[in-house]
């Protein structure tokens, strides 16, 4: 088992009007409720826990992209990664990811990545996300576009990567006469890719050709196995078996000395995430042509729900975070791993919502130390479950 | 309106299937939904029908009983679809009406070939691009207020019941319906900046209607219009909101219909 420290650097304090007042912490949220001078405070103590993670010896450290909320400060999540190259040793520097439906010009995530790769020696993973539906709206890029984007987008980052020739490249959404990219990555073929997978089979698909790590995002466990099961599916019809490393889960975490004393304090810090944080109308969540209309069909037939109606004990019985003493969580965690029918990766959530900087250096802390050991024997090659 | 009984029926393009409703006879009139109205033979149009003309009302590409059309993303496509639309049916020359979004297409179908039209009728047309005047988002608004903005007057709220799951395919043809607005129209928002200079070359008689209360695209947009097509009047239905059809459906049958007569016989005089 492989584990990561993923940070979403969110901005915590929310006014206490917050839940009457706004129907999102995303897109409409007035950015007059941005303090810069908390914000540069937050990216100063958000930075330390990442290169904490690292010291703690977490195989992975993990930034993200979002645009215009609360709920996550990275507009650029490359920018974070250029920071941790150089205050970071042994960790991998995950980018999960550039949200390639939105950029206007991929050539520059290809370019940049690159850059990551040189500057961290190779230790830099890249994660390709479509963006989520606000940051449509968000950055004026047309959704019913979003699936045709990214593919091209991924198709051009990876040539771009890979060639060793200069070429020119002429797509439905983008021309380039001279594709000749300056660096190129130093890792070969190209740094590790990782896509997070919401139930689109097009996805599994997608991961499975290409050997992509496929990550989970924030849904309750049988759903999470179906995706999983999908992914284990697509590989085996392409007459392999899957790497569990190449299976992501990705869950919030909460370790503290006690089970009481985590559960009093994690409950807040996932209220907020799940409730103010992830708070989205659902014209927010699906514009149009976001989804395609299997897909849809799928969510709406599934029954998944938004998270404004999980209560605290609803998100922890579904697998939706995880919480407790360091042996509670290793335990919820091993029987994750047989719920899920096996993962070879978990990318954890550990600073979350308006956790104190103490309370996740502590929760981080122990996880590294007691929790890790347990469950490192997990999820490598040999005890792969069967499909 | 039995009189005038349409019929569904399906034009073969290269692209796709379009499905159109045909009903009345007289001067043929093309007309143009807004983003909501497509699929249905409504009120309005039986009353246009009624009024002595051969009321034609295609659904847009991907929406109701029409294909997908996937290669019409933009509304150059859709102007060279509805040429292919007026070359399948066999018509020279129509009286085209567009409500909307398809106010908008009316618009930019007279500029690039007026000489097809007999005349134009602009039911707060979209396509313009005035900062000064913006079009809220449709696209974001929860149901409660876009029926607000679109009515004068809104209905309740249809309540829903306890524990009620929506009807998948209700919500997945919805879906579609959006989804081909959005492809033409997300971004630049409901309108082509380009537009506006062009006006100048639509050469056909052209009415604008606005209606009294329209929260959605302010009547500024029609008095640009006005003001920039040349010879083209003004008209206005009272107590009504941006659904149009919907909301008055009767009166602007009449003002469309009436205009329309007045344009026939302007032509048919020039004709001789």
């Amino acid at each position: 088992m492989k584990f990561s420290f993923f940070h979403l650097m969110p901005y915590p304090y929310l006014p206490d009007d917050f839940d009457t007042r706004y129907d999102s912490s995303a897109l409409t949220y007035p950015n007059a409720n941005f303090d810069p001078k908390l914000g540069a405070s937050l990216y100063s103590r958000y930075l330390d826990e990442l290169e904490y993670a690292d010291q703690l010896g977490f195989d992975g450290v993990a930034v993200n992209e979002h645009h215009q909320s609360a709920y996550g400060l990275m507009p650029s999540p490359n920018l974070m990664a250029a920071a941790l190259t150089r205050r970071t040793s042994q960790a991998r520097i995950m980018v999960l990811g550039n949200a390639i439906g939105i950029r206007g010009n991929p050539l520059r995530v290809a370019e940049e990545i690159a850059m990551l790769d040189l500057m961290s020696g190779g230790r830099v993973d890249s994660g390709f996300v479509r963006g989520i539906g606000w940051e449509y709206f968000a950055h004026s890029i047309n959704p019913t576009k979003s699936r045709s984007r990214f593919d091209e987008a991924h198709d051009l980052i990876v040539k771009a990567w890979t060639s060793e020739e200069m070429f020119s490249w002429y797509g439905a959404n983008y021309e380039y006469r001279y594709v000749n990219i300056w660096p190129r990555p130093v890792q070969s073929p190209h740094p590790p890719v990782y896509i997070p997978g919401a139930g689109s089979t097009e996805t599994m698909k997608f991961c499975a050709l290409h050997r992509y790590t496929y990550m989970s995002v924030y849904a309750p466990t049988p759903i999470v196995r179906r995706w999983f099961d999908g992914y284990r599916q697509a590989a085996s019809d392409l007459g392999y078996v899957a790497d569990p490393e190449k299976i992501a889960f990705s869950v919030p975490v909460y370790v503290a000395d006690t089970d009481a004393q985590a559960h009093a304090e994690a409950r807040p810090a996932l209220e907020w995430l799940y409730h103010r944080g992830l708070k989205q109308t659902p014209q927010m969540v699906t514009p149009p042509g976001y989804m395609s209309p299997g897909s849809l069909r799928g969510v709406l037939m599934s029954g998944m729900r938004g998270f404004a109606g999980a209560s605290y004990e609803d998100l922890l019985a579904a697998g939706q975070a995880v919480v407790g003493s360091p042996s509670s969580v290793a335990a919820r965690l091993r029987s994750l791993y047989a719920e899920l029918g096996g993962f070879g990766q978990l990318i954890g959530l550990f600073a979350i919502g308006p956790s104190t900087h103490e309370q996740v250096a502590r929760s981080t802390e122990l996880f590294a130390t007691e929790v890790m050991p347990e469950l490192r024997p997990l999820g490598v090659a040999e005890d792969a479950p069967p499909t | 309106m039995p009189d005038d009984a349409p019929t569904g029926e399906y034009l073969e393009l290269t692209g796709g299937r379009v499905h159109l409703f045909r009903g009345g006879s007289g001067e043929p009139v093309l007309f143009l939904h807004a983003a909501g109205g497509a699929g249905a033979w409504l009120e309005f149009h039986g009353q246009l029908a009624g009024a002595g003309f051969d009321v034609i009302a295609p659904d847009h590409p991907g929406f109701a009983m029409s294909d997908d059309f996937p290669l019409v993303e933009a509304m150059d496509d859709l102007v060279y679809h509805y040429l292919d639309v007026l070359d399948a049916l066999g018509l020279e020359r129509v009286h085209v009406v567009g409500a909307s979004f398809g106010g908008w297409i009316a618009a930019e179908l007279a500029v690039a070939a007026s000489h097809r039209l007999r005349s134009l009728t602009l039911l707060s047309a979209a396509g313009l691009r005035l900062p000064e005047h913006p079009v809220p988002d449709i696209f974001l608004m929860p149901p409660p207020r876009l029926l607000e903005t679109l009515f004068h007057d809104p209905p309740p709220v249809p309540a829903a019941e306890p524990g009620a799951t929506p009807d998948i395919d209700t919500v997945l043809a919805a879906y579609r319906d959006t989804t081909a607005l959005a492809r033409i129209c997300w971004t630049p928002y409901l309108n082509n900046p380009k537009l506006e200079r062009r006006l100048h070359r639509i050469s056909a008689p052209t009415l604008v209607v606005a209606p009294s209360d329209d929260r959605l695209i302010p009547v500024a947009h029609a008095q640009r219009y006005v003001a920039l097509i040349p010879g083209a009047r003004f008209a206005e239905v009272a107590d009504c909101g941006h659904a149009m059809y919907f909301e008055r459906p009767a009166e602007f049958a009449r003002v469309v219909a009436s205009f329309l007569h007045t344009a026939q016989s302007a032509l048919s005089g020039a004709n001789q």
